[in-house]
């Protein structure tokens, strides 16, 4: 993206459709995925619709993705994209800290992710796993959209906050965080700071768990010489590049973050996966066979043997390309931009598909067909469930490691099959992050 | 084998140096975040196995491998 003089720039074209007052708002809210796949088959590379005022600008392909994901934050911003995390995060955290302060806290962020953390949080998810199936019996039906929402929430809790903190997980906690979710939905895009109930649910769960996490904080201040191995230790570590701490209620934003970050796209995906395995019986068969090879005679799954599992891994991948839990990735723009001859302006929002990217018959032929086999593109842009370039999400170890635990220990003991009609388990667009339509009901068998 | 990295890719998540640490360090930058350095731009044959876990397990894809 070039920025010169315009000369005669082209402007993007404008997606039909368009109503007075709420532009495309309302075919974007019935099922914004397929909307976004009409914009790029209307208008190709670059198509310009309206999000109820806000001009919007999909950019598609390839090319246009890279663009728009190696493109740093000075021209075009995450944070004023994402100001609806701002109350639900708090004061100062990320979006809403200065430019230099938000590099600290997401390199922060990152330390928590390094080697010995990692290894740390597989223990912790074998384990979890292990507490989960405990009590199954040897047959039953479970919905698993719940079953793995939970799953996950004690997994983010555990890495994140430790085991103390999760071995007290009160319903008070769950209540908080669940309150902060519902200021997370489509209406906090356009204003976060409306007069509504939730909106005045979520400032008041914000203020309550900046108390119970500080009084963490303060506890392990007190008793600094233990080791805890988990996120909330290394974000306290944390510095600025002054060699200042981050305050408490920085380290509890940093806290949610994570974990909006990780939680419902974790879970969705796992959800998705073993649908997947329960319908794509031979696929699911050399997964399976794979896993009983790797872990013979009770091969412990740790860090280390759960690194290479390529057929699991490649499944995964698969359902990450079919069902990518992140489907829009927005910016705004800062500064114009002259795309290819074509003027993007500033105050506009630049978005990429990746559901859209995922279904591009040139790189992935017969794209709603799922073959763990196909070839990897020859770009590293056309496949984007963790977006890319130098803003790629964090978390995509993590998440791949927790996904990958999960299932070792899954499928070599129990076999899964749907319990209702096979084309009722259907994506559901209707919340931020994707996931099966629930229930997501599932019969389990223990393996003779 | 020469190695190859795109620092614009490079998150510091320190795989590289956990599997290859005669190859890679990792260097805490003035903003944002560390970044990976090559020490040995031409590793010797004996260390390939490593090199190539570092390319593998890198979260961003930042380490290419090339033959020479």
């Amino acid at each position: 993206m070039n920025e010169r003089a315009a000369v005669a720039l082209k402007l993007p074209p404008k997606v039909s459709g368009e109503k007075p007052g709420v532009g495309h708002m309302e075919e974007f809210g019935v099922n914004f995925a397929r909307f976004l796949m009409r914009c790029n088959a209307e208008c190709g590379e670059l198509a310009e619709f309206n999000m109820g005022g806000q001009q919007t600008v999909l950019m598609s392909g390839p090319e246009a993705q890279e663009a728009f994901l190696k493109t740093l934050d000075l021209k075009l911003s995450r944070a004023a994209a994402y100001q609806a995390t701002v109350p639900v995060f708090g004061k100062g955290v990320i979006f809403d800290a200065p430019p230099d302060k938000m590099k600290s806290q997401l390199k922060i962020q990152v330390d928590a992710l390094r080697y010995q953390n990692m290894k740390n949080y597989s223990t912790v998810i074998s384990q979890e796993v292990e507490d989960w199936v405990a009590g199954w019996g040897d047959e039953g039906v479970l919905d698993f959209l719940d079953e793995f929402l939970r799953l996950t929430l004690h997994t983010a809790t555990h890495c994140l906050l430790g085991k103390d903190f999760r071995d007290r997980m009160t319903e008070e906690f769950r209540q908080l965080y669940h309150a902060l979710e519902k200021g997370l939905q489509a209406i906090a895009f356009v204003d976060p700071y409306l007069q509504q109930p939730v909106f005045e649910a979520r400032d008041k769960a914000l203020l309550r768990l900046q108390e119970l996490i500080g009084g963490i904080i303060a506890e392990r201040r007190a008793s600094s010489h233990i080791e805890y191995g988990d996120a909330l230790e290394t974000f306290m570590a944390g510095t600025y590049a002054d060699g200042s701490h981050l305050t408490e209620n920085e380290i509890t934003g940093l806290v949610i973050a994570t974990m909006f970050a990780g939680h419902h796209t974790s879970s969705g995906t796992a959800t998705w996966t073993l649908t997947e395995l329960a319908r794509q019986k031979t696929y699911g068969a050399e997964v399976l066979q794979e896993l009983q090879e790797l872990f013979k005679d009770d091969a412990p799954i740790t860090f280390e043997s759960l690194r290479e599992i390529p057929k699991l891994e490649r499944f995964i991948e698969e359902v990450l390309r079919i069902h990518p839990p992140l489907i829009l990735l927005m910016r705004r723009v800062i500064e114009d931009i002259d795309y290819k001859g074509t003027l993007i302006a500033a105050g506009k929002t630049v978005a990429i598909s990746t559901y859209g990217s995922h279904r591009n018959p040139y790189y992935f032929p017969d794209p709603e067909r799922f073959d763990p086999h196909r070839p990897k593109p020859d770009t590293l842009f056309a496949y984007i469930p963790f977006g890319g370039g130098p803003h790629k999400c964090a978390g995509n170890a993590f998440a791949m490691m927790q996904l990958k635990a999960i299932f070792a220990a899954l499928l070599p003991r129990y076999e899964f099959e749907l319990v209702d009609p096979d084309e009722t388990y259907q994506d559901d667009f209707s919340a931020m992050v994707l996931k099966p339509s629930g229930p997501c009901r599932l019969r389990y068998r223990k393996r003779k | 084998m020469k190695v190859k990295i795109d620092l614009a890719l490079c998150q510091g998540h320190s795989v590289c140096l956990g599997e290859a640490p005669e190859v890679f360090d990792v260097i805490d930058q003035a903003d944002g975040y560390p970044h990976v350095k090559v020490l040995l731009q031409n590793p010797p044959e004996e260390l390939r196995e490593k090199v190539m876990k570092a390319a593998r397990f890198c979260p961003n894809n930042v380490i290419t491998v090339l033959e020479e």
